[in-house]
């Protein structure tokens, strides 16, 4: 179980700073997936680079709960190294864990979930950006992570690619059971993924709709309609509270 | 292989030499003909002379090349391992980069004599600052979303330095190595110029005491031709060896 207890970031901007995420009491229950929905700079990647321990919280704390745990990671952008073949990015973090005939047998099954493995030797300038983008995915999952963060990752993706790698992350997801939170600015996505969706707003959770339909869900059943529309209504709501994401900055602490 | 075009600029070049050297323009004095100077190469190259040179000025470039790739590479990673260490040297260094190294011969004759060493020691002092600035500036510049991505998979800094940082700092650093390489066969010929007993550039200037113009033009063009073909032995080291980094490689002309 992951728990977020007022969890706060903000950063300086010049003379202001920028609350990104505003003291959020937030519980992912181990196993489950979550999605998270707002629009754009809102506080998603910043909540999910917190998760990932990549940030230190400007306030509140996150608590783990039970072991310590593998988190993998998919950036909003690809970020693969432009030095490695798409083998060698799938297997960086491998490698430190296991021999690399291992290391390499695996990253092949985790290029075939995705669909790349015609593309094992090709380097990452040769890719498009969704080829890219699902190297990133089979670099995540091929850790087998107990944590799994994933920022905006089928973005770059063309409808039909996108409902394939949909299914297959829920696949996984019933398969190994890792906690998984999933960012997207698709509020239908986020519906069919999500056992709970968070809907964010200037670094605010403003609603949390619990989505009890069993996998995997037809986009164009009603009940997912409902939720759907249900979530945008919310998000869409006139503001609930006057511009408070941008404050001057106090003269105490400056935050990184 | 050069291209058709390329061939072309060359043999233009050459005929434009030989037309104003044997039109009269142009007393032969001062400048004999392709003919002569190639046949004066050929002279020097059979009577074991040219090679005699070549090597002492080629050793002479390899160790002061490999030397400072060993001063400058651990003095740029510790810099940037140590931010107190870097605050503290850099601008010294700062300030010795400022010093041709041509105005430091006397200083290293004094020191050193007039031996190997003096003229190794230019060559250092020479590419030690491009190589050094290449590995610096490649640190500096990487990408903090690449370390990312090892920060998530547990990296030790160690690991990320080793797996992450120097790859992608790599180009910067080849743009290094090729410039200084560049400086180091300047540096050379102005070194053995000046007070030398061996080496492609006594030999210039030893033909020039002896008015053999024609020698001098014959050393001059071995030195270009062996400046071409380190650099494109580097060139081609680099394209077998990091392939990624080809496109890298045009910013490297100097
Ligand atoms: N490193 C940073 N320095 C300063 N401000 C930042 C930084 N990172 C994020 N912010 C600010 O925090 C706010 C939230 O950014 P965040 O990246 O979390 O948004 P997001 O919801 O992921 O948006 P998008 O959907 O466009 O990716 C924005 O106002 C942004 O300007
Ligand atoms: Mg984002």
């Amino acid at each position: 179980m992951l728990e977020a207890h007022q969890l706060g970031k903000a950063y300086r901007l010049g003379e202001t700073e920028v609350v990104a995420l505003a003291g959020v009491d937030l519980t992912f229950p181990r196993g489950s997936i979550t999605t998270v929905v707002g629009r754009s700079g809102c506080g998603k990647t910043t909540l999910l680079r917190l998760l990932a321990g990549l940030e230190q919280p400007t306030s509140g704390a996150l608590r783990r709960q039970g072991g310590p745990v593998r988190t993998g990671v998919v950036f909003q952008e690809a970020r693969l190294m432009p030095w490695l073949d798409t083998l060698g990015n799938v297997s960086f973090g491998l490698r430190r864990r296991f021999p690399a005939s291992v290391a390499e047998e695996r990253s092949r099954v985790a290029l075939e979930t995705v669909g790349l493995s015609a593309f094992a030797d090709a380097m990452p300038s040769q890719l498009s950006g969704g080829m890219a983008q699902r190297v990133a995915i089979a670099r995540a999952l091929v850790t087998e992570p107990d944590l799994l963060l994933l920022d905006e990752p089928f973005a770059a993706l063309d409808a039909f690619t996108r409902r394939a790698m949909q299914n297959e992350l829920i696949a996984i997801w019933q398969k190994k059971r890792p906690t998984i939170v999933f960012v997207t600015h698709d509020v239908e996505e986020a519906v069919l993924l999500g056992q709970h969706v968070l809907e964010l707003e200037r670094g605010r959770v403003v609603g949390h709709e619990p989505v009890d339909l069993p996998f995997p869900r037809d986009p164009t059943a009603t009940a997912v309609n409902d939720h759907r529309r249900r979530i945008l209504a919310n998000l869409t709501a006139p503001a609930r509270e006057p511009e408070t994401a941008v404050l001057p900055a106090p003269d105490k602490e400056p935050s990184r | 292989m050069p291209r058709l075009s390329t061939l072309a600029v060359f043999l233009a070049a050459l005929a434009a030499w030989h037309v104003a050297s044997t039109s009269g323009w142009v007393t032969p004095f001062l400048l004999p003909s392709p003919q002569a100077v190639f046949e004066t190469l050929v002279e020097l190259a059979g009577s074991g002379v040219l090679a005699k040179h070549t090597l002492v000025s080629l050793r002479r470039v390899a160790s002061g090349y490999l030397l400072a790739i060993a001063f400058a590479v651990p003095v740029a990673l510790l810099f940037s391992l140590s931010g107190a260490l870097r605050r503290m040297i850099e601008p010294l260094l700062e300030f010795l980069r400022q010093i041709p190294p041509l105005a430091m011969m006397p200083l290293l004759i004094l020191w050193l004599g007039i031996g190997e060493a003096q003229k190794i020691g230019i060559i250092v002092l020479s590419c030690f600052f491009p190589i050094f600035l290449g590995v610096r500036g490649g640190i500096t510049a990487v990408d903090r979303k690449l370390i990312d991505v090892g920060t998530v998979y547990g990296f030790s800094r160690t690991e990320i330095m080793l797996r992450i940082v120097l790859p992608s700092a790599l180009p910067s650093i080849v743009v290094g190595l090729r410039i200084g390489l560049g400086y180091s066969w300047r540096a050379l010929v102005g070194a053995e110029l000046i007070a030398s007993s061996a080496g492609l550039g006594y030999m210039i200037v030893d033909a020039e005491n002896l008015a053999r113009t024609d020698i001098v033009l014959a050393g001059i063009l071995v030195i270009g031709v062996l400046g071409l073909i380190s650099d494109h032995l580097l060139r081609y080291l680099i394209s077998r060896k990091a392939s990624w980094l080809s496109g890298d490689l045009e910013m490297a002309r100097a």
